[in-house]
């Protein structure tokens, strides 16, 4: 859809306006601002009598940091990336993997693909879902400031908790000052309205000095509230930190980061015309192209995976029969500080590709992690291409239409499913819908697990594939981050999409209530939520969630790069309704689990769930948004749950 | 046809395909493009010309995110003026981006363009990748 590849970047579909993520900071400002108004009202004018006029001006100074930062905080563009465009995601085969490895420092740091936005995150990058956008260095989301917290005003934010923590002190010291000068006279307006102020003053300083700590220490250690709350480096080593006085400099001295979001695109003036110069060629390209001539497609495609994939570890050559390109590599994909899990089989960034379901349940016993794509299919044809260049249309694709197997790299955009037996021609894939009843129950199933992302909630041309629309919704669906979101948690309890989950696990139940992942994305809730009948709606994130109840689970290798499908059940029937079961299991988990959360403590199994820094007075009512605001999720392999109590009331479940 | 041919060599080439160099994060999160030197340009630019482009942007972006004396001043200025100074002065790393933008140009000018190539300024993709324009050669035929 347009608005999710505009330029500017960002836009995505538009988000309903929801007034509720105003609420927290409109409170914030009402107290900031109204407490100090009262304060430099009614206390202040005794105090520079008694004392000093510097006494209100120093308060005048400090609070007009605080609120020059909030400001910023709140305003600033947090380093938004834009959308990448079509032509760059071209050159990603359908078959890359859902995560790329870099080497930062010596450390192999994992790129996730995000669905959303259509590129590897670059490290420390990270999706906002509350924004629906790709943050660098991706601090948290804060609804206090209602605006995420990055690479931008990450400066802003620290400086703004940092001077508001200063703030409170005065203005409760320079309060509980005036109160003792004034014991016999508490009566008065003037004395009242001070004891009303320090009482809020105090209130507020035990969570803000928390989290200034909380920060501070973040800063010294070079890790962004994200990968703290992760547990990224934990019992590990950061490759991002460059020493605490080297932190602290970086962060508040270095010059401010440039937007992205919003520049002025100048058009290039400069003209190109034919004929062009050529550089001389020199031996070995003479020889090359000789010999090149006859296969030039697989030498190109094998020159361009050499040259392409620097950043990653080498496709193996591509081979005929090859079915999981992705295997030999991934031995290095779990070399990340990630401490979390033993190497598995990277998937493949689902491009609304088709396996025949046959095929994709062999892939899937190998696969368990995420997959980016529903490129478990072979493809007969030669190239494997990881990196076609753009706007080459890629012949073989259409020849491997002829397998039957494939869905199409290039029009599957749209997300189409990933049931099995397709047959592609062209670069779309067309659902096969003789295999669809005998094959719904578990390639529904698990083309929805592997479909977590796609690029746009295109349900309309799913729902017209008539009998595989189950699957291919569930690719349409997005995840904004690869992960849970609360929103998404909450949707089992309010949708009976949930409940026809179970229904998927009987074999031959009608597709259409085939698999239906637990979550939607907050998008997918709320805009068709009521637009269509729960059964059509299958939310791929929760795919990811769980994956398997034979194979050990992870969360991760569920989560299926967008369009992809996670790891499909170990077999047909059995492994599908097993799975079946298993995700149902885990969603009804979440949802018991949901509302005690925010108190926290209960263990959630494969699952992270994270809370941070609940408005005290709002947890029942507005649990739902404050979860919904902080969205930090990822999902840890599966093991214990250890919850972790962290500042000014934050809580912190995180899986290990 | 003799119009039609004219009005071909008029317009602008054809573009063929588009090449990206990635970010190179070996030495963290500071931008920095990586040297390597793809496969689709091998016939269209030597290696040499094609790093030294790449290397000079690292090296202006390497300026711009430096931790120096001047970025220092312009931040405690922001804060003395409750950050107002961003309103009238443009900050260092803009100041860098905008030479960039004119290294960029001039390079497509002399040494690109001829070439049949086009290079794009990163900043348009979030600094994440420089995209290559490799325009089509027709006035050769396909190599």
């Amino acid at each position: 859809t347009p608005s999710s590849l505009s330029v500017g970047g960002a836009l995505g579909d538009p988000s309903p306006f929801r007034p509720s993520r105003y609420v927290p900071v409109s409170a914030a400002t009402a107290f900031l601002v109204g407490a100090t108004t009262l304060f430099l009202c009614f206390t202040c004018p005794w105090l520079s009598e008694q004392f000093s006029s510097s006494i209100p001006l120093y308060n005048v100074v400090i609070f007009l940091f605080t609120l020059a930062n909030f400001c910023m905080a709140t305003f600033m563009d947090p380093g938004i990336f834009p959308r990448a465009e079509e032509d760059e995601d071209k050159e990603d085969d359908f078959r890359a993997p859902l995560y790329k490895t870099v080497e930062v420092r010596g450390i192999q740091v994992r790129m996730k693909w995000c669905s959303t936005c259509r590129f590897y995150r670059p490290p420390r990058c990270s999706h906002c879902s509350m924004c629906d956008n790709c943050v660098e260095e991706f601090d948290h989301h804060c609804p206090w400031v209602n605006n995420c917290i990055g690479r931008r005003n990450y400066r802003y934010f620290f400086l703004f908790l940092l001077s508001l923590t200063i703030h409170i002190m005065n203005v409760f010291g320079f309060s509980l000052l005036y109160i003792i000068h004034h014991t016999k006279q508490l009566d008065q307006v003037h004395s009242a309205v001070t004891m009303a102020v320090m009482c809020v003053a105090g209130l507020f300083f035990v969570p803000v000095a928390g989290l200034t700590g909380f920060h501070v220490v973040l800063v010294a250690r070079g890790r962004t509230t994200n990968e703290q709350v992760t547990g990224k480096f934990r019992g590990g080593v950061n490759p991002f930190t460059q020493g605490c006085l080297k932190n602290i400099a970086h962060m508040l001295c270095s010059s401010q980061a440039p937007r992205y979001l919003g520049r002025l695109r100048k058009p290039h003036s400069v003209q190109v015309q034919p004929p062009f110069l050529r550089p001389p060629l020199s031996e070995a390209q003479l020889a090359a192209k000789v010999l090149d001539n006859g296969i030039q497609q697989s030498k190109s495609s094998l020159e361009i995976m050499e040259s392409q994939s620097t950043d990653a570890d080498p496709p193996p050559p591509p081979k005929p029969e090859h079915r999981y390109p992705g295997l030999p590599h991934t031995q290095n994909e779990e070399c990340s500080l990630l401490t979390v899990a033993p190497p598995t089989p990277s998937l493949y960034k689902y491009r609304p590709a088709y396996s025949s379901p046959g095929k994709k349940h062999t892939a899937s016993t190998h696969s368990s992690k995420m997959s980016r794509g529903n490129s478990m299919t072979e493809s007969p044809s030669v190239p494997v291409t990881t990196g076609k260049p753009s706007y080459r249309s890629d012949p073989s694709l259409s020849s491997r239409g002829g397998a039957g197997c494939r869905g199409g790299g290039e029009g599957g955009r749209a997300g189409s499913g990933g049931l099995g037996g397709a047959s592609a021609f062209g670069g779309r894939s067309y659902p096969s819908f003789t295999d669809t009843l005998l094959q719904s129950a578990a390639a529904s199933c698990s083309s929805s697990l592997r479909s977590a992302h796609t690029a746009h909630n295109a349900l309309g041309p799913l729902i017209s594939e008539g009998t595989t629309s189950t699957s291919y919704k569930s690719l349409a669906n997005q995840t904004r981050n690869g992960s849970l979101s609360y929103e998404s948690l909450l949707t089992p309890s309010e949708s009976p999409e949930f409940e026809s989950h179970s229904l998927s696990t009987a074999p031959g139940a009608p597709p259409i209530l085939g698999y239906t992942s637990p979550f939607l994305s907050a998008q997918q809730r709320e805009g068709s939520l009521q637009a269509c009948p729960a059964p059509l709606r299958p939310s791929p994130n929760r795919a990811f969630l769980r994956p398997t109840s034979s194979p050990p689970s992870r969360a991760p290798p569920l989560s299926p790069r967008a369009r992809s499908l996670g790891s499909p059940p170990p077999g047909p029937a059995p492994g599908h309704t097993s799975l079946g079961k298993s995700l149902s299991y885990g969603g009804g988990a979440e949802l018991q689990h949901r509302p005690s959360s925010s108190g926290g403590g209960t263990p959630m199994p494969k699952f992270t769930y994270i809370s941070l820094f609940f408005p005290p007075p709002t947890i029942s009512s507005t649990i739902k948004q404050n979860v919904a605001n902080h969205n930090t999720h990822s999902h840890k392999p599966s093991g214990g749950v250890k919850k972790v109590t962290g500042v000014g009331g934050t809580t912190y479940e995180i899986s290990v | 046809m003799a119009e039609t041919h004219s009005l071909q060599d008029l317009r602008q080439a054809a573009v063929a395909s588009k090449v990206f160099v990635q970010r190179d994060y070996s030495s963290g999160t500071i931008c920095k493009f990586q040297t390597k030197f793809p496969a689709e340009l091998e016939s269209r630019i030597e290696k040499q010309q094609f790093e030294e482009t790449v290397q000079t942007l690292n090296n202006l972006y390497a300026e711009a995110e430096k931790l120096g004396g001047r970025s220092y001043l312009e931040g405690c200025l922001a804060c003395l003026t409750a950050y107002t100074i961003f309103l009238c002065m443009e900050t260092h790393y803009e100041k860098v981006l905008k030479k960039i933008a004119k290294y960029i140009q001039e390079q497509n000018e002399k040494i690109y363009a001829p070439l049949g190539l086009l290079l794009t300024d990163p900043i348009e993709r979030g600094l994440r990748v420089v995209e290559i324009i490799i325009f089509e050669d027709r006035s050769i035929g396909s190599r």
